[in-house]
């Protein structure tokens, strides 16, 4: 079996998110080599294109999974411009994903910049399955404007689940803002929590996840507690073509998901 | 599936870029019979210029100011708009005299300078965006076949980025900077050629130009200690992309 | 060092003979029958390994060589994994792997524990079909070095100039003048060996090998101490050896990576066919010198050519933590092919004689 090899899923349908992100749900039937947990990637492509990584942001549900993807290059590009019934090739699930199990009894507290919260949005469904495996559950997201926030129409439903705070770097220039404005590490400074019965999942561009982290350290969480989600280039998603290697581990295989003392320090890193 | 229309426009250069496409490439059958060639001076007569066209390839230096006018006209009339060869990519052989004052190469080359409008040498994308550079003098097969397929695919083509040096390793070449002490410009050169003149024993001379953020001026010191003297030096990095700043750095280590 | 286990069997030592160079070679014109034999041969300007049609063209006295035997013959620079069929209802279609026989001959310590390298990459969790298949079907014969070259610098890293790795490879040959002397090592090759004038070696022959080696290791001018190496390096990512050394002569031109024996890392291209009916996805060898291997959206991890410098040193002398071994075999290739003559050890040592 070559594991390089991916399998056809289609796309059942498209949602936009913002100008340059969609949601897509493709039906996967037994493509998947594993039931996919929160964290894990796919590697998707296009025949003549090429492959991306692409974090699960929805559980596999009847067969079909789901994919956030901001079109930015070759393969996403092409992505963006698929529409429904298109097929993509795909192969995974890979990686390390979130430690769930660490968090179970303990506060939950989810950072999320950007597309950095389409990788935790699986988290989010599983608490929603199991709200009483979890202590308290936060979730502090940052977008740079309104406009770029992700699962608008999601944010009421899990309101019954969770604490959700949302803060934008700037307003639209004369605009009233349900949310508050200021960068994320602003809103953590004001966020109450027991750092010591903290669990932090954190994704979003690195200098947002060291600056994140950082914070939570300050008010007396455990580094070994704090989770990053590293974005790296990756060509295989199987710790063999060395594009993800960080400080001598793959990021593709050892992580993306790793505990924030795990990979602090690391010479070409920003955490 | 209608075929993409394309354009072939010309400014300063020597047209090869022009010939490479249509007579001399490998795929030029299927080049041909996927496109249409809407406008392209050197294979039809009567083409015109108007488009749409959905790939414009650009030969040529900018090196008068109508040429940029017509350069920006062409821009908006084209879905994606490729730099081709030397010439468009770098500045190529027109832009050799980049570095020197422009009245001064038209009292050198012309007696009477009534007619000459002439204006600093700069690529392509000095003045309209380009979705790409096809390098080379001729404009090597791999990037120009990555250029149309992409075209055709429409998708965002792929060019490569890496030196010469790679793709020499790739031949197995023995290298001749190593081995035979010659002045070799593949290290710090834009690949796509197939490495073609370490594979007859002949050092690199960047018809390619300048791979991005290369360390020219190192190459040039290594070159020195080579026993070459700084005008030979300076004339490695002012042949094929003077315009540079990669190579301008390099350039000035040694001219007076 | 375990290899792959797959060429060792259960029996990893098997006997020993003293035998003749000629007849060593008429034994192996004699399994041109049923084996592609690639060994090192002269192609008008360097010896490489290559296809030999006789083994009238093998230089077994060979010094080194500027690409790898394992990077060649059993990792290939560019390997075609899959077409893909465009037209209509789009079909991916594998592609066979290699299923040859074939048979390495004169691959010295160093390449050979590179191979060892690349069986940790391509047969560790996930394993690669093609590199699997032809590292199955390749016989390995290794050649201890009686010569050494001036960038070689095996003897600090364990990795040779004598081999000796407990599995992973068929047969070792050490250089006895006229003769060789032969250790069979796997039964498949115990198999083949059915050689007139072969007589078994015994403890004389085993003093002299000895004493061979450690002649041998007399002629080393390189060496790098690699007590504490590992984390040294990794403790001084701002030492200004980095920036100097990138600064004034590293020209990010990858030859390093591309000579290395062990450096693995590849690219996934896919090559369209002009009239869109088929895709073919290929990966081929990538290097981390190279200016976008780090890149993502809106960034670049080693954006800085000190970093990549960085990157290429600190695997080949520190991060044993990925495979439990150094990443360099102490080949020399890197330092031979730089056209700046950048020289991981100088590296080190700079880093040892001035750290923090
Ligand atoms: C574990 C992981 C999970 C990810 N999850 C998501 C996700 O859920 N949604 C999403 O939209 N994106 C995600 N990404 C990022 C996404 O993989 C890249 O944006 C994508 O690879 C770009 O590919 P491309 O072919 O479209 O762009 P290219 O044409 O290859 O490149 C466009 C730009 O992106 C850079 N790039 C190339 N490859 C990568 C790469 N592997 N990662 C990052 N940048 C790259 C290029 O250098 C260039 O600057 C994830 C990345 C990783 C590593
Ligand atoms: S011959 Fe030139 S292009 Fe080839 S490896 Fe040497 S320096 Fe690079
Ligand atoms: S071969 Fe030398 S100059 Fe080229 S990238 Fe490697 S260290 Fe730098
Ligand atoms: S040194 Fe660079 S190219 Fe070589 S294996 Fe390591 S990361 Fe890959
Ligand atoms: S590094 Fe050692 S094993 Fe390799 S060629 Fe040199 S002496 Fe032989
Ligand atoms: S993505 Fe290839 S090694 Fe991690």
């Amino acid at each position: 079996m070559n594991a390089l090899k991916p399998s056809k899923a289609a796309i059942k349908n498209i949602t936009h998110e913002t100008g340059d992100v969609r949601t897509y749900e493709f039906y996967v039937g037994d493509a998947l080599s594993a039931d996919p947990a929160p964290g894990q990637f796919n590697m998707i492509g296009c025949p003549g294109v090429g492959e991306a990584p692409v974090s699960f942001s929805g559980l596999l549900k009847d067969g079909s999974i789901r994919h956030t993807i901001k079109a930015v290059g070759m393969v996403t590009d092409f992505i963006g411009r698929m529409e429904t019934g298109d097929e993509v090739f795909l192969r995974g699930p890979y990686g390390r994903g979130w430690p769930l199990e660490q968090a179970r009894g303990m506060d939950l507290l989810l950072g999320a910049g950007g597309v950095g919260l389409a990788p935790l949005r699986p988290v989010i469904e599983k608490i929603v399955r199991e709200r009483d495996a979890f202590g308290r559950v936060l979730l502090l997201y940052g977008a740079r404007d309104e406009r770029r926030l992700l699962f608008l129409k999601e944010y009421e439903a899990w309101q019954d689940f969770l604490s959700l705070h949302i803060t934008v770097d700037e307003l639209a220039a004369g605009a009233a803002s349900k949310y508050s404005t200021g960068l994320i590490t602003t809103l953590l400074d004001r966020t109450e929590l027991n750092a010591e019965r903290t669990v932090a999942f954190i994704c979003g561009p690195e200098i947002m996840m060291r600056l994140f982290c950082r914070g939570l350290l300050l008010k007396g969480a455990n580094a070994s507690r704090l989770y990053v989600l590293l974005e790296r280039r990756m060509r295989c998603g199987i710790a063999q073509c060395g594009h993800c290697q960080h400080g001598g581990l793959f990021v593709c295989r050892d992580g993306p998901v790793f505990s924030y003392n795990e990979v602090s320090g690391f010479a070409d890193g920003l955490l | 599936m209608k075929k993409p229309r394309l354009g072939f426009f010309k400014y300063s250069c020597c047209a090869g870029c022009e010939f490479q496409t249509f007579y001399f490439q490998k795929h030029l059958m299927e080049t041909l019979s996927s496109f249409e060639i809407v406008f392209a001076r050197m294979i039809s007569s009567g083409g015109t210029p108007e488009g749409p066209f959905d790939i414009a390839l650009v030969e040529g230096a900018i090196t008068e100011a109508w040429q940029a006018d017509e350069l920006k006209k062409i821009r908006k009339r084209s879905a994606v708009l490729f730099a081709i060869g030397a010439c468009a990519v770098n500045g190529g052989i027109p832009a050799i005299k980049a570095n020197r004052p422009e009245i001064e190469v038209e009292e050198n080359v012309y007696g009477d300078l009534s007619a000459i409008h002439s204006i600093r040498p700069h690529p392509v994308d000095a003045y309209v965006p380009v979705d790409g550079h096809i390098r080379g003098c001729p404009p090597g097969e791999r990037d120009l076949y990555e250029a149309l397929t992409s075209a055709l695919f429409r998708k965002k083509p792929d060019f490569l980025r890496q030196s010469v040096c790679i793709e020499c390793k790739l031949k197995g070449n023995v290298c001749v900077l190593v081995t035979f002490r010659m002045p070799c410009m593949g290290p710090v050169t834009n690949a796509g050629c197939g490495a073609l003149c370490p594979s007859y024993n002949r050092a690199c001379y960047s018809c390619f130009g300048a791979m991005k953020q290369a360390n020219a001026p190192a190459l040039a010191r290594r070159f020195r200690t080579l026993g070459m003297s700084g005008d030979d030096i300076a004339r490695k990095f002012t042949m094929f992309d003077a315009d540079s700043i990669e190579f301008r750095k390099a350039a000035e280590l040694y001219e007076d | 060092m375990s290899g792959s286990g797959m060429t060792g069997g259960p029996v990893f030592q098997l006997s020993e003979y003293l035998i003749s160079k000629k007849s060593f070679l008429q034994w192996t014109d004699s399994l041109m029958e049923g084996f592609t034999i690639i060994g090192p041969a002269w192609d008008g300007r360097q010896t490489v390994f290559r296809e030999v049609g006789s083994s009238a063209e093998l230089t077994l006295n060979y010094v080194t060589t500027m690409l790898a035997p394992g990077k060649l013959h059993i990792y290939r620079p560019k390997e075609k994994l899959f077409r893909f069929s465009l037209s209509g209802r789009q079909e991916i279609g594998e592609l066979p792997a290699f299923n040859g026989k074939q048979i390495i001959v004169g691959v010295h310590p160093c390449d050979t524990n590179a191979i060892l390298y690349l069986d940790r990459t391509f047969l560790g969790e996930f394993k690669d079909p093609f590199y699997e298949a032809r590292r199955n079907n390749t016989i390995i014969i290794s050649l201890n070095c009686t010569d050494v070259a001036p960038d070689c610098f095996c003897r600090s890293m364990g990795t040779g100039p004598f081999l000796n790795a407990d599995s992973g490879f068929d047969m070792l040959l050490t250089d006895f003048g006229d003769d060789f002397l032969v250790e069979v090592k796997t039964e498949r090759v115990n198999r083949l060996f059915n050689v007139s004038g072969a007589r078994r070696a015994g403890n004389e022959e085993f003093a002299l090998k000895a004493a061979k080696e450690k002649s041998a290791l007399l002629k080393f001018t390189k060496t790098i101490d690699i007590a504490g190496l590992d984390s040294l390096l990794r403790d001084n990512p701002e030492h200004p050896v980095w920036g100097q050394t990138s600064d004034e002569r590293c020209l990010s031109c990858s030859n390093c990576v591309m000579v290395c024996p062990t450096c693995f890392c590849y690219d996934v291209v896919d090559e369209i066919s002009m009239d869109m009916k088929t895709a073919v996805r290929h990966r081929q060898l990538d290097a981390c010198q190279d200016r976008k291997f780090a890149e993502v959206h809106g960034g670049n991890f080693r954006a800085r050519r000190a970093a990549r410098l960085r990157q290429f040193v600190t695997h080949k002398l520190d991060h044993t933590r990925q495979y439990g071994v150094f990443g360099t075999v102490g080949c020399g290739r890197c330092i031979t092919w730089c056209p700046t003559g950048i020289d991981l050890t100088e590296i080190a040592k700079e880093i040892q004689r001035t750290k923090r």
